[in-house]
């Protein structure tokens, strides 16, 4: 067994984990390459060659497997630079993406922008056809409108083609003619997205949104992983490039780059997947995962070892995505997050210093106070030493930021200063949390807390004791965490085929055959990846509503169950109980519809049995620096600093504490307290 | 006849802490969590709601007050139904005394007469106790959890609580000043029952439940904060962020320039044909006081469609949010600093006993346009009207073939209107800001529901109010029913549309037209009463645009030709409406703005204005 390597692309780092061919785990770090990631990517790989003392070319051959999480679609839709798209859309319904279905996001504002639009009007080309809700074509499809609208879109320079036609997941037999027709008048285009592909469900709006978005990246995801592959081929490397989605799963690039929608916001769903490992070799089923950043406060809920997933509601960058995604959702607080008065109220956040200029005491020329300021003014950070010692904090430009921006204005000490945005930022998270959790009725003191990202460990106690969670894991690996979790995530394919019909009127010939496919297409997907077929799980699902819901839910159907009279009629059954549950009612005198079935398959890749390297010091007073001034409330107190990387397994450490890793500090106020576990995790009680 | 003064009921309460506020830090971080259990509140409505219009539609507030029935913090579904929070707490507070409200105990109220909005809006309450040793028995009240729905019924003549002929708010559907359904955590079944007695939608009494839960978890989670800060630190706090509203609120008033702002506005007619109900409305700004006067507004008594002062304060301070800085918190400092005059007995102040179900809606909304109007040129970068010209709702009924049984298809479509364009910004989008919360339905979703197809619902072109800055294009609606049918409505907007800003011109008018493209049009003049359509015909609905902002004669051509290409101007109106004269061919996309003959067109449309 060779080299098996995670890699994730973040606004500042390119974080890596290594596990050698011994199981060692290797954690590190470069500069980002915003212009081209592949270049971060490589240099990466060539600062983890030397590690081993071996030649990039040496060490690529020796690499068995390279997991990627990619923020190439997200900046995309943040820089709003994708391919220039056009649409062709049933006609009457050719402003949906404008109308939103009503929603504006700022509604005390109305002088708040629409988004920017990704096919203007004049490039959605109204289209006659129409299809009736079971499929049954209303209007023929113009084939001649096509024609022009495709010689129209080629006239506006469009490169990348997006089809929405109503109820084609139904019945998709106009947008696949029309992506013939495409080809015909445009032979060069360089992507074409039908929408019944991308989303094959309901409604309209949710529908094109989605494949607006996904015709508008993909030309980028296509031409940014064909790129990296060329360049791990020349150097060495044979094996598969596998990329992280944002359902949890990583797939060879061919598979994503058609589905380039799924990978946006992949790479918070990276950190949940490891929070995911970890809690289970911990024995922890139900917790939830934060991840904090420079600039965004990432949280997940896991129950039962399952990120919960979100169906609807999911808005990236001011576009709807309307496919299940773990449901990660994101806040403007991080270490870079800027504290202001603002009419004689202290604010931190939503704005962030980002890594330039960054935060006043990083000295890059930043001299707004952040979050990261008052830490180090709150004596919690190393003035030295930082950042693996690559990075000096200058404590003097934090202190003039806070005594500038926010003691002054106030009046107040810059201690107090300090300690309000420490309290408001706090506060901030734990509130942000708690909103994530009532979404899915969960109560915060039922869960463990797993806390990561850069600065997770610093203000993991803070947010849990505001949560009223007793327990908290902060994992060594916990700067990388999202390196850590691509590695460790499954192969997932994920597909459906759309079959609308009451459950009563079910053809369950037709129901089989849609399997047989769905099934047959699932090996297919997951060829290229290598995963033994003993490694393949494959779950069945019904996907199923009641008459007039916006979502489907999808009902197990478990292999071996008989899809006959009675099995409908349990399924019916089976689909109440499991809305009951999931969603509080349900309606046993009414008949559901069928609208498809679903098969998600998971092929499981090697864990590694440790998550961190450990030191040797059980006694953790061994490995004690010494100490510095600290902040806790009520004066500063005279703290002890661990060498994180000295301690061992079973080590502990009360607070008030600092355990400083190379990339971060485990901050443990007073009265709590931390013990290294075998696995790499700080195991803390609040 | 009951008869509750609602002008008193919404007036100042003094502060609850005669002691130095709470440090700022603090106020903060519980007004963080206060807002936090008001949208757990709501999440837990929509998650435990099985009416689309709560659990889809966000038709829904999660609010939080004091012990005197002053706003703290709130969680919003749409602005202008937030005040409806207030007052039938208040009213409950007076007429049970504060005695009357126990540990465990949740309240339901729905009466425009007695602090609501119409009577589908449904407000369920529940105090907050915590330990106070002073207090008798060592507990007091220190908060109330508020959570206000809209339900798809609420009893009388019609269903769905829009009966929009009724002589009187008793033909509207039946009153629940204040009802106590639990009373020191037991259920009264007796008062629950006969709340679902009242009501035609098997679902109402699940959805009320939904309600009854979130009160009681916003009563839990309130107290849990008020255990882990303090009675006193709580107080203290409210008192800082209703000051610091108040405060903000002053210095925004205070940058307006000083002077008497009036403006008058009209509505086609109410649902009886009663024609141009008028609202009359002077602004005053004197220092840092606002005064918003509605002395000469309609009395006609034989009017249908009323305002009650609840709804008009919802209005009047959903219009003033718009036009402040947005981060600005809502709470009672907010409300209170807006001094609101309304004579008693004119159409937004009625006697008690007026029908308001289509008053709701208009004049109700309408306050918001004449509002903005008389600030036009005082706020010209705020002045956006947040209103909308619905009438009503489109109700068809008949009987749906595929299950025998009859079907009431509201309507609740996306489409587009009556969004004006404000300074330096085209209007965007369906609807105003205000509304944009709302989630409606589709095609995908209703056609599958209802016996229709929906054809169309694009922007029209030409139907935005040209400006400087463009106001939305009406959509044109199109819907074939499949079955036989009859059609129920309220139509204004044909005669008033949405009116343009500074300069800018009005958006296109409302017309609707059942029966469209057939032999027998029929063109609703003010409501369709009933009217028959038959399988294979089509409603045609062209919604009214939003109005401009600012003389279109001096929009950069280049944004025109923009609008050209995309189809929300025509050529001809290019040259028709902004002076512009384009070049070349729209189909060839060669179109380019003619400067010189641009140039010439404007100088002679000036001249032929003045």
């Amino acid at each position: 067994m060779g080299f098996r390597v995670g890699v994730d692309v973040g606004g500042t780092f390119t974080d890596l984990i290594c596990v050698t061919p011994t199981g060692e785990i290797i954690l590190d770090k470069t500069p980002t390459t915003l212009d081209d990631q592949s270049t971060g990517v490589m240099n990466g790989l060539e600062q983890l060659a030397g590690h081993f003392g071996i030649e990039l070319d040496a060490f690529c051959r020796d690499l068995d497997i390279l997991v990627h999480g990619t923020t190439t679609a997200d900046n995309t839709m943040i820089e709003m630079n994708g391919a220039p798209t056009g649409l062709l859309v049933t006609e009457g319904h050719r402003d949906e993406i404008e109308l939103r279905r009503c929603h504006k996001e700022e509604i005390w504002d109305p002088n708040y922008p629409g988004p920017i639009p990704i096919a203007r009007r004049r490039a959605r080309i109204p289209i006659p056809e129409r299809m009736n809700f079971e499929g049954q074509p209303l209007l023929a499809l113009d084939e001649d409108a096509v024609r022009r609208g495709v010689q129209r879109l080629k006239k506006l320079g469009v490169r990348s083609i997006a089809v929405m036609y109503l109820f084609s997941f139904v019945n998709p037999a106009h947008e696949r003619r029309t992506r013939e027709i495409i080809r015909e008048e445009f032979p060069d285009v360089e992507h074409i997205s039908l929408s019944h592909e991308v989303m094959p469900r309901g409604p309209e709006f949710e529908r094109v949104s989605t494949t607006l978005v996904n015709a508008y990246v993909a030309p980028r995801i296509a031409t940014y992983t064909q790129n990296l592959q060329d360049k791990l081929r020349r150097a060495g490397y044979l094996g598969p490039l596998l990329i992280m989605q944002s359902t949890g799963g990583v797939m060879p690039p061919d598979y994503v780059s058609r589905r380039a929608v799924t990978l946006l916001a992949s790479g918070p769903t990276g950190g949940v997947m490891g929070a995911t490992v970890a809690a289970r070799k911990a024995g922890i089923g139900d917790f939830v995962a934060i991840d904090m950043g420079g600039t965004s406060f990432d949280i997940c809920l896991v129950r039962h070892g399952r990120p919960e997933i979100k169906t609807d509601w999911n808005w990236r960058y001011r576009y709807y995505i309307g496919l299940p995604m773990v449901d990660v959702q994101s806040v403007g607080a991080g270490g870079g997050s800027i504290a202001r008065v603002r009419q004689g109220a202290l604010l931190v956040g939503p704005e962030s210093a980002g890594s330039t200029p960054g935060p006043a005491c990083y000295g890059r020329g930043g001299t707004q106070p952040s979050v990261t300021d008052a830490d180090a003014v709150l004596g919690y950070l190393p003035v030295d030493g930082f950042a693996g010692g690559r990075m000096h904090l200058d404590l003097p430009a934090a202190r003039t930021a806070i005594t500038e921006h926010v003691a002054k204005p106030l009046g107040i000490e810059i201690t107090d200063a300090a300690w309000g945005i420490e309290r408001i930022v706090n506060s901030n998270m734990a509130n942000a949390t708690r909103k994530v959790l009532a979404g899915h009725g969960a109560d915060p003191r039922d869960l463990a807390l797993i806390a990561f990202g850069g600065n997770g460990a610093v203000h993991a106690v803070a947010i849990a004791r505001e949560l009223g969670v007793a327990r908290i894991i902060v994992p060594k690996a916990a700067p990388a965490f999202s390196a850590l979790g691509v590695l460790v995530a499954d192969y997932v394919v994920d597909l459906v085929r759309s079959y609308v019909t009451p459950l009563s009127q079910v053809d369950l010939g037709r129901v089989r055959d849609l399997l047989t496919d769905l099934l047959q297409e699932v090996d297919k997907e997951l060829d290229p990846t290598g995963v033994a077929p003993a490694d393949v799980k494959r779950d069945l699902f019904a996907q199923m509503c009641y008459p007039g819901q916006n979502f489907d839910m999808s009902v197990p159907v478990p292999e071996g169950v008989a899809l006959d009279e009675p099995g409908l009629l349990d399924l019916a059954e089976r689909f109440h109980d499991q809305h009951l549950a999931e969603r509080g009612f349900c309606f046993r005198s009414q008949q559901p519809l069928m609208r498809g079935v679903r098969v998600i398959a998971r092929g499981t890749t090697p864990k590694p049995d440790h998550l961190a390297e450990t030191g040797a010091l059980a006694d953790a007073s061994q490995a004690q620096r010494g100490t510095r001034p600290a902040y806790w409330g009520d004066g500063f107190v005279d703290t002890p600093v661990f060498d994180g990387a000295r301690l061992g397994e079973g080590a502990a450490v009360q607070g008030p504490a600092l355990i400083e890793e190379p990339y971060t500090v485990v901050v443990l106020p007073p009265d709590a307290t931390a013990t290294l576990d075998g696995l790499g995790n700080y195991v803390v009680s609040a | 006849m009951t008869n509750v003064d609602l002008v008193r009921l919404a007036g100042s309460r003094g502060r609850i802490s005669d002691a130095p506020t709470a440090d700022l830090v603090t106020a903060e971080v519980i007004r963080g969590g206060m807002e936090t259990v008001c949208f757990e509140m709501a999440e837990y409505v929509s998650r435990t709601a099985t009416t689309p219009i709560l659990n889809q539609s966000n038709e829904r507030n999660a609010t939080v007050l004091d012990a005197q029935g002053r706003l703290a913090a709130l969680s919003v579904g749409i602005p202008q139904f937030m005040l409806t929070s207030t007052l039938p707490v208040r009213f409950a507070l007076e007429f049970l005394g504060v005695d009357e409200f126990r540990e465990g105990d949740v309240f339901v109220a729905n009466d425009p007469y007695h602090g609501g909005g119409h009577l589908p809006d449904y407000n369920v309450f529940a105090p907050v106790f915590a330990s106070d040793a002073a207090a008798p028995g060592g507990r007091r009240m220190v908060l109330i959890a508020s959570i206000q729905c809209h339900h798809g019924d609420t009893g009388g003549g019609v269903p769905g609580g829009y009966n929009i002929t009724a002589n009187d708010i008793w033909g509207e559907g039946v009153r629940w000043p204040v009802v106590k359904v639990l009373d020191r955590g037991v259920e009264r079944r007796d008062v629950l029952y006969a709340l679902q007695a009242n009501n035609r939608i098997p679902s109402y009494i699940g959805d009320l439940r939904a309600q009854i839960g979130s009160a009681q978890l916003g009563a839990q989670r309130l107290g849990e904060l008020i255990e882990r800060y303090g009675v006193d630190a709580m107080e203290e706090s409210v008192d800082y962020m209703i000051d610091y509203a108040a405060r903000r609120f002053r210095e925004e008033v205070a940058q307006w320039p000083d002077g008497e702002y009036e403006a008058d506005s009209y509505v086609d007619h109410d649902p009886l044909g009663n024609p141009d109900i008028h609202l009359h409305v002077k602004v005053t700004v004197a220092g840092d006081e606002l005064t918003i006067d509605f002395t000469g507004t309609d009395t006609r008594n034989e009017l249908q469609s009323w305002s009650t002062f609840g709804n008009t304060r919802g209005y009047t301070v959903g219009q003033i949010a718009a036009m402040m800085d947005p981060e600005i918190p809502k709470n009672e400092g907010f409300f209170e600093q807006i001094k609101l005059i309304v004579p008693k007995g004119c159409l937004l102040n009625p006697e008690p006993g007026k029908p308001v179900s289509a008053g709701t809606h208009h004049p109700g909304a309408d306050v918001g346009e004449v509002i903005a109007k008389a600030m036009q040129y005082v706020l010209p970068d705020r002045a956006v009207p947040q209103t909308y010209k619905t009438g009503i709702p489109t109700i068809i009924v008949g009987v749906d073939p595929r299950t025998g049984a009859s079907f009431t298809d509201h309507s609740a479509e996306v489409y587009s209107g009556w969004c004006n364009a404000s300074k330096g910004m085209d209007a965007w989008g369906a609807l105003n800001a205000s509304f944009g919360n709302l989630w409606k339905a589709t095609a995908e979703i209703n056609e599958s529901l209802y016996p229709h197809v929906q054809w169309s619902r694009d922007y029209r072109t030409d139907g935005g109010g040209p400006g400087e800055w463009r106001g939305i294009c009406g959509s044109h609606y199109q819907k074939e029913v499949l079955v036989d049918a009859k059609v129920y409505t309220y139509v204004v907007g044909m005669k008033y549309p949405m009116p343009g800003i500074c300069g800018g011109s009005d958006g296109s008018p409302n017309e609707m037209i059942i029966r469209y493209g057939s032999d027998d049009e029929f063109k609703v003049r003010h409501t369709a009463d009933w009217v028959p359509i038959h399988a294979g015909e089509r409603i045609m609905y062209d919604y009214g645009g939003g109005g401009g902002w600012g003389d279109p004669l001096v929009r950069d051509p280049q944004a025109v030709l923009d609008d050209v290409l995309d189809e929300y101007v025509s050529v001809a109106g290019a040259s028709r409406d902004y002076g512009v004269v384009l070049e070349g061919s729209l189909e060839e996309l060669t179109l380019e703005v003619d400067e010189v003959g641009t140039h010439a067109l404007r100088e002679r449309m000036r001249a032929e204005r003045a």
